[in-house]
């Protein structure tokens, strides 16, 4: 469990995470997502104990990060989004340093680091030197590293970064399988779609303020209902705006100069329908296409309505 | 009490063929500047049985092994912790539950091992100066153990410096600072003050001059071998002052490794501290 109240981090004058509220409940695996600087690898290293919040108070597994560091450690595996490695260690020695830094029992250790490797898939490189690892191998060996000590709490910043899209599979089918592990995680990216298969939440970061937080499975209905067609045309924004305006399906229209961007929730007949009715009222039209969802972009929208809809 | 970090230096350290190469070359030019010395002492003499003259070549390859192993320290230990931080290796032992001690205890003797083994595996070039008289074991267990902690002490200041200086090139600078201050500037300003006291006779400026020279490790091994006289125990005024200077940079560690652990003192606010891991 992961909780933060008020959490604000200053350096000097400016505010990187600004009374950040967050709750992550046990066994949830929570997407933090943000462009560079929102601020999310402050937030993560304030909840690995590394930096120190200037106000406002977070809790992991019960423990407060100020007030209880240690067992806050004990309860965590941190993995930061640079991280190095030991120069002449091999695969099974890394994993086994970590270990007696926890004071695992060896007997324990040995048949942790067996099962990890095989869940990271570096069964035979474990006589390997870590700096001899490619940077995706290393970055699997860094999730079974943080498993070491089978803490209850993962801290992930941007696992996947710097990695080519194949290690990037690779990474996603490791962390897919950590699920079964039932951890509470916290996991950072600034790709949304890259946490939607992931994450059973996500939260978006904005200038260090929490801009939204959505499920993912209602956010994966909305995506399967809601397409964005993309309509090209030759005709004014005004005759546009007359067609579009009493379609119910269609829930909000963006103009660009070539056409527009419609986003539509009917079925496919009635999309059909919608081409025929702009035909119908003269309306040029030269492209009617299907475009991929903007994940991040409905993510907005949606939790945006449902702000709206609370507060009105 | 197992401390993780001295197991996994220790496998970094001696797996290379590094320290086996150094130990190995060390031995070997000891050696050889023992058996010139030694020649050079005998030589054209009638008897070979020469205490004296042997006390001497004890006095002067251990001041030279001092100094060349005093020397030696801040380039294994200076690098240590602003090395894990330039690595990038720091903020992931941080977030592991070591203490600080552990942290900068398993840095101080792993870094230092070498030393100590330089000082043991040459131990039995003195037992070729034994053969001609000379020192007494005593004698010469006094000088190790006092080179031993001269080294530890080095070390420990070294690695303070390598946690509390961000690089590890402004930590290499203040560790050799501080060696030279150690041997070279303590040295002179003692000297120089003992000097400036004896004519006309000033017994404040000379007491001056003894506390100057009392830092200074080459004195007090020099003093432990009878070669200088100066009448009381003066290592304990040197493990003392050095024993404090690292007490002093202590807090400063801590603050860079656990700044939680200082905000239960009383007054102490939380600063906005940047990350320094
Ligand atoms: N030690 C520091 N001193 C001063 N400002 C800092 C410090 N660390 C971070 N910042 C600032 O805080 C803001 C948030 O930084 P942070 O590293 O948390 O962003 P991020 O979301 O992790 O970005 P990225 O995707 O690039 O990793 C940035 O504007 C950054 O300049
Ligand atoms: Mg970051």
């Amino acid at each position: 469990m992961i909780q933060t109240q008020h959490l604000t981090k200053k350096f000097g004058r400016f505010t990187a995470v600004d009374k950040l509220n967050l709750y992550v409940p046990e066994g949830t695996v929570f997407g933090l997502v943000g462009e560079n600087g929102a601020g999310k690898t402050t937030t993560l290293s304030m909840l690995a104990t590394l930096s120190t919040p200037t106000s406002g108070k977070a809790v992991i597994n019960g423990y407060d990060v100020v007030r209880h560091p240690s067992d806050v450690r004990r309860s965590i595996g941190f993995m930061p989004d640079s991280f190095g490695v030991y120069d002449d260690l091999s695969v099974d020695e890394y994993l086994e340093f970590y270990a007696d830094c926890y004071a695992v029992p060896r007997a324990v250790m040995q048949k942790r680091r067996q099962d990890l490797l095989e869940r990271v898939q570096l069964v035979d490189k474990r006589h390997t030197y870590v700096n001899a690892l490619s940077r995706g191998m290393q970055q699997r060996l860094e999730i079974a590293r943080c498993l070491m000590h089978n803490p209850p709490v993962l801290i992930l910043d941007e696992p996947a970064s710097g990695l080519d899209p194949r290690s990037r599979i690779e990474l996603r089918s490791v962390l897919k399988e950590l699920k079964a592990l039932k951890k509470t995680v916290v996991i950072s990216s600034h790709i949304l779609y890259e946490l939607a298969e992931f994450a059973d939440e996500i939260g978006i970061l904005r200038r260090g303020q929490i801009a939204a937080v959505a499920s993912v499975s209602v956010m994966l209905q909305h995506s399967s209902s809601q397409r964005t067609l993309w309509i090209a045309t030759k005709s004014s924004q005004h005759v546009l705006e007359q067609a579009l305006r009493d379609v119910p399906e269609v829930s909000s229209v963006t103009y660009f100069p070539e056409g527009v961007e419609v986003i539509y929730q009917g079925t496919l007949e009635e999309q059909s329908e919608l081409l025929l009715k702009l035909l119908r009222r003269g309306v040029r039209v030269s492209q009617f296409a299907e475009r991929p969802t903007d994940i991040e972009a409905l993510f907005l929208r949606l939790t945006s309505e449902r702000e709206e809809g609370g507060s009105a | 009490m197992k401390n993780p970090i001295l197991l996994k230096e220790f496998r970094q350290r001696m797996r290379t063929s590094r320290a086996p190469i150094v130990v190995t070359g060390y031995v070997a030019s000891m050696g050889i500047l023992t058996f010139f010395l030694l020649y050079e002492n005998v030589q054209g003499q009638l008897y070979l049985f020469q205490p004296a003259r042997s006390q001497q070549v004890f006095t002067i390859l251990s001041l030279i092994q001092m100094i060349i192993v005093a020397f030696l320290t801040p380039a294994f230990s200076a690098g240590t912790i602003s090395g894990e931080r330039e690595r990038r290796t720091l903020a992931v032992l941080l977030t592991t539950p070591l203490s600080p001690f552990s942290i900068l205890f398993g840095k101080i003797i792993a870094s230092s091992a070498l030393q100590y083994l330089l000082l043991l595996a040459s131990l039995p070039l003195y037992s070729l100066v034994f053969l001609f008289g000379g020192a007494v074991p005593q004698e010469v267990l006094a000088v190790l153990v006092f080179q031993l902690f001269t080294i530890f002490i080095i070390a420990t200041i070294s690695v303070m410096w390598s946690t509390v200086a961000l690089r590890s090139g402004w930590s290499t600078v203040l560790s050799y600072a501080t060696v030279s201050f150690m041997i070279f500037i303590t040295g002179s300003i003692g000297l120089g003050l003992q000097s400036l006291a004896s004519n006309p006779v000033d017994a404040d400026v000379a007491r001056y001059g003894q506390f100057f020279l009392s830092l200074n490790p080459l004195w007090i091994e020099a003093e432990l071998e009878n070669a200088v006289h100066s009448g009381n125990a003066e290592w304990v005024l040197f493990v003392i002052f050095y024993f404090a200077v690292a007490c002093c940079l202590l807090p400063f560690c801590i603050w860079r490794l656990r700044p939680q652990w200082l905000w239960r003192i009383p007054g102490l606010t939380r600063v906005n501290e940047r990350n320094y891991q």
